[in-house]
């Protein structure tokens, strides 16, 4: 055997080309972009954003998934929208759920609350400066119920004569008529007075008859205050401010270039690089370190999100058939660790509604940890040794984070659980068949941000089907079938709040889900992008954001 | 200089010649069949109900029905087959039901970009692998086998970094890059597409170095060993005792015949580096195939995974036999 002697010079030299080498850098604890100092919005510049998903289509009528809600929010208007954000009071209750009449200049309900009247501004134009009709809101609506497969039919169904349309008995729906080109009325079958914030959603933007019968093209005909440039599929989406907008206050930026299926540690690395304006979703180790900077922590944005996260059980399928092995495993995980986990950027749930959201009882207390009361439970529900459990989640940083935070919990009363991970999509398939992993992570975003959204889709016993439920607790109580049903229907709003409060009761009770958090939307910018904060429905949307560099600084 | 063994005639030769190509294209066809029906087989295999499969969870009953009816699985197992057998013929590989557009539209557009990620990989592990493994072999050959201590350590380290090279995955590797070369050091691009031409070029750079990291190593190995032996061979000595220097004895003599091994393997490694392409595309968000199958894997969209198998598998018959048809060309024992 030879003797090993160190290899000296080459070890020194490739040491020293790395430590000179990132020596020449500046450290980036302070970003690199430097920023003006102007006090109203300024127009002009590009904005820079990377998505780890990639863009599956521009159709509004099938869109679908979060990178679409943020890359259709700036190209579609719709009648009615939420307010922007205003970023100096993220926080204030509420924030950016108010409805705003939008391509409507003016909407009615009558008193029974089955018909809308919406008429609308006469200078709505899509981007080639042609007038938008009501016979395009028309189309777009029917659009939705008819094609096979759009996934929002089911939210138009109240209309009269939707259900023909869905089923292809009909060609146009009874409900819509269009008594004039400016005007628009919906008939409704039964009162729902979800209607408008169902109307925010992005199918229910005007779409030409004549336009083609695939809007998923690269240019569709858009009408809100930014209009496609160019898309390279899997590459980048390049937005540009559309020249006939008629509100100039809503878009100041020249142009939005939104990168496809960009990872998340490789976004951070451009975003300290100052190759792009904002960086979104943070990994909880950038997060941590972003806090550590004094000159980065101002630059993190926050805003709510509707929505809700925890564990779901099977309460079909035991041990979960009991209550008191449902409440045992609420009480033993630590929420307060659970929200550390997450960076602090989280309010624990005591149900599924989230805070702001209509109908959540801001006064109904989680769970508290109590390990102890938890063994009890376990012990008079027949399970005194414990419990061995398999906990289905899927591959994600955070998922898999929280999904360790409550095994170590759940270990401490004597739950023995093993993490199966599965691939989003297939997780997402198996845990709504009746025979699937009857215990897993829950997640759920809204639709369009009211309690029916909520409530009706997780919990009501419609919503239970052997093909795959969307109610993937299985949970069928009449007693709570009753309470939504009425609340659903219900015009006062006080009363509805007050029927919700109780579905929100005994829900708390029969605890088909750990109750785990509602997630903060939580985004890093440069210095320069001003008028921003991460908006609780449409999520990324950039649409009123200004950049403010310093070059050119008054 | 003359070769070992002489060659025949012109004309011989260039009907050996083709009919190989007929033989191997025949080949081809037989693999391509062979990937089809397997691909027939696991749709077959599938204990879900394969139209569900193909058009999506979402997907409303008239849409099952009509995927039902495309791909003929109301009807029996043959006619299924003749079915599949025939879209296939037509290039018809189905609608992605994630993006709604036609399977072959998206890998066109996806075959480019991973072409050019494989040919630089390819041109930097041929054109590294092969002058580090003849310099390796001249070495060995002029400090003997075992060697002093003093040049060991070269010869070990060397050894020691091709070893890493070749088991580090690639997305350390690609991160690791990232990291250093282009945030730290700000020389290359951190990731993406890049604009045709120079942009190109330097967003390339970073995604084909770490594709070709294991390669390199690899190539080097392999022309290391070959030529080591070649050196050693009758015809190398002759040529030596004939007057040429051990330099171009070396290059012109020992290393075509060592070259024929690294030919083949490269044909047959176009299958690994493809299944490779997953994870660099990933890391430098380079929008060829592997990144788009690995997004078609994450939401089940089986049409588009079922074109890129069969896509790739048609990509690692053509690549063998260029490398064939290469090798042949090279070390003429193989035309014999």
């Amino acid at each position: 055997v030879v003797s090993a002697r160190p290899p000296a010079p080459v070890a020194l030299a490739a040491a020293l080309a790395i430590a000179i080498g990132t020596a020449c850098r500046p450290p980036d604890d302070v970003p690199r972009i430097r920023a003006g100092v102007r006090a109203t919005p300024r127009d002009g510049g590009t904005l820079r954003l990377a998505f780890n998903q990639g863009l599956a289509t521009l159709d509004p009528s099938v869109a679908n998934d979060d990178v679409s809600a943020a890359i259709l929010a700036p190209l579609y208007d719709t009648l009615l929208a939420f307010e922007p954000m205003d970023p100096d009071r993220p926080d204030a209750p509420g924030a950016g759920l108010r409805l705003v009449p939008q391509l409507a200049e003016r909407w009615e309900v009558s008193a029974d609350g089955l018909r809308y009247r919406f008429v609308l501004r006469a200078d709505a134009t899509y981007r080639d400066g042609t007038p938008i009709v009501a016979a395009d809101l028309r189309f777009a609506l029917e659009r939705a119920l008819r094609r096979p497969d759009s996934p929002f039919a089911a939210f138009l169904a109240d209309l009269v004569g939707a259900d023909a349309v869905i089923a292809g008995a009909a060609p146009t729906c009874a409900g819509l008529a269009t008594p004039d080109p400016r005007t628009l009325e919906l008939t409704l079958a039964r009162p729902n007075p979800a209607l408008p914030q169902i109307l925010t959603m992005k199918f229910a933007t005007p779409i030409r008859a004549d336009a083609p019968p695939d809007q998923t093209g690269d240019a569709p005909l858009t009408s809100g205050p930014f209009e496609v440039a160019r898309w390279d599929h899997g590459v980048a989406i390049t937005l540009r401010r559309n020249p006939h907008y008629r509100d100039a206050g809503r878009a100041h930026l020249d142009q939005l270039v939104l990168l496809e299926q960009v990872p998340r540690d490789t976004a951070f690395l451009m975003f300290l690089r100052g190759e792009l304006e904002a960086c979104a979703p943070l990994t909880a180790p950038d997060l941590q370190w972003l806090l550590a900077q004094p000159a980065w922590r101002p630059q993190l944005r926050r805003g709510h999100g509707m929505n809700a996260f925890g564990a779901r059980m099977n309460v079909r399928v035991p041990p979960f058939d009991d209550r008191r092995v449902r409440q045992a495993l609420n009480l033993a995980i630590d929420k307060d660790h659970l929200r550390r986990v997450l960076g602090g950027d989280a309010t624990i749930a005591h149900g599924i509604l989230p805070p702001g959201l209509l109908g959540r009882d801001d006064a109904l207390a989680p769970y508290p940890h109590d390990p102890a009361r938890a063994r009890a439970l376990l012990g008079a529900a027949g399970y005194p040794r414990g419990l061995d459990l398999t906990f289905a989640t899927f591959t994600d940083d955070e998922a898999e984070r929280v999904a360790a935070s409550m095994v170590a919990d759940l270990a401490v009363v004597g739950v023995r659980v093993r993490i199966e991970t599965m691939a989003m999509a297939p997780w997402q398939e198996a845990i709504r068949l009746p025979d699937g992993p009857p215990f897993s992570i829950a997640t759920w975003t809204e639709d369009y941000p009211d309690p029916t959204s909520f409530l009706d889709v997780r919990f009501h016993g419609r919503a239970i089907s052997a093909e795959g439920s969307s109610n993937d607790s299985f949970f069928a109580d009449p007693a709570l079938d009753d309470l939504l049903d009425r609340a659903r229907g219900e015009l006062d709003v006080d009363r509805r709040v007050a029927l919700y409060h109780q579905a929100e009761r005994l829900l708390f009770d029969a605890a088909p889900w750990i109750w785990g958090y509602h997630r903060d939307q939580v985004e890093v910018v440069q210095p320069t992008v001003r008028g921003y904060a991460p908006h609780p429905v449409w999520g990324r949307d950039f649409t009123t954001a200004w950049l403010d560099p310093a070059e050119d600084a008054p | 200089v003359t070769r070992f063994p002489t060659p025949g005639p012109g004309h011989v030769r260039r009907g050996r010649v083709l009919g190989r190509v007929v033989r191997r294209l025949a080949g081809a066809l037989v693999v391509a069949w062979l990937v089809i029906s397997v691909t027939f087989a696991m749709l077959a295999a599938i204990p879900a109900d394969p139209a569900r499969a193909i058009v999506g969870p979402r997907a409303s009953a008239e849409t099952l029905a009509r995927a039902r009816a495309a791909y003929c699985l109301d009807r029996d197992l043959a006619t299924r087959y003749g079915c599949f057998v025939a879209r296939i013929a037509r290039g018809d590989l189905g609608e992605s039901f994630r993006e709604g557009r036609p399977v072959a539209t998206i890998l066109g557009e996806r075959a480019w970009p991973t072409a050019q990620l494989l040919l630089a990989a390819l041109a930097l592990q041929l054109g590294l692998g092969i002058p580090l493994g003849v310099f390796a072999a001249r070495r060995d050959r002029a400090t003997g086998s075992a060697g002093s201590a003093m040049s060991a350590w070269p010869a070990r380290l060397a050894d020691l970094g091709l070893l890493l090279a070749q088991s580090a995955p690639a997305f350390l590797v690609g991160t690791l890059a990232i990291y250093l070369v282009a945030y730290r050091l700000g020389w290359l691009p951190t990731s993406g597409y890049g604009t045709p031409g120079w942009d190109r070029l330097r967003h390339l750079v970073l995604p084909a170095l770490t594709q070709a990291a294991a390669g390199i190593a690899f190539y080097a190995g392999l022309v290391r060993a070959g030529v080591r032996e070649a050196i050693g061979a009758d015809f190398v000595r002759t040529a030596r005792a004939k007057g040429l220097s051990a330099r171009a004895a070396t290059w012109r003599h020992a290393l075509p015949v060592a070259l024929g091994p690294v030919i083949a393997l490269a044909g047959l490694d176009l299958g690994a580096m493809l299944s490779g392409t997953v994870l660099v595309e990933a890391v430098f968000a380079w929008p060829g195939l592997g990144r788009e199958v690995m997004m078609a894997v994450l939401s089940l969209d089986l049409p588009v995974i079922l074109g890129a198998v069969l896509l790739g598998a048609l990509a690692v018959t053509v690549g063998n036999l260029v490398a064939d048809l290469a090798r042949a060309a090279l070390d003429p024992r193989v035309r014999e």
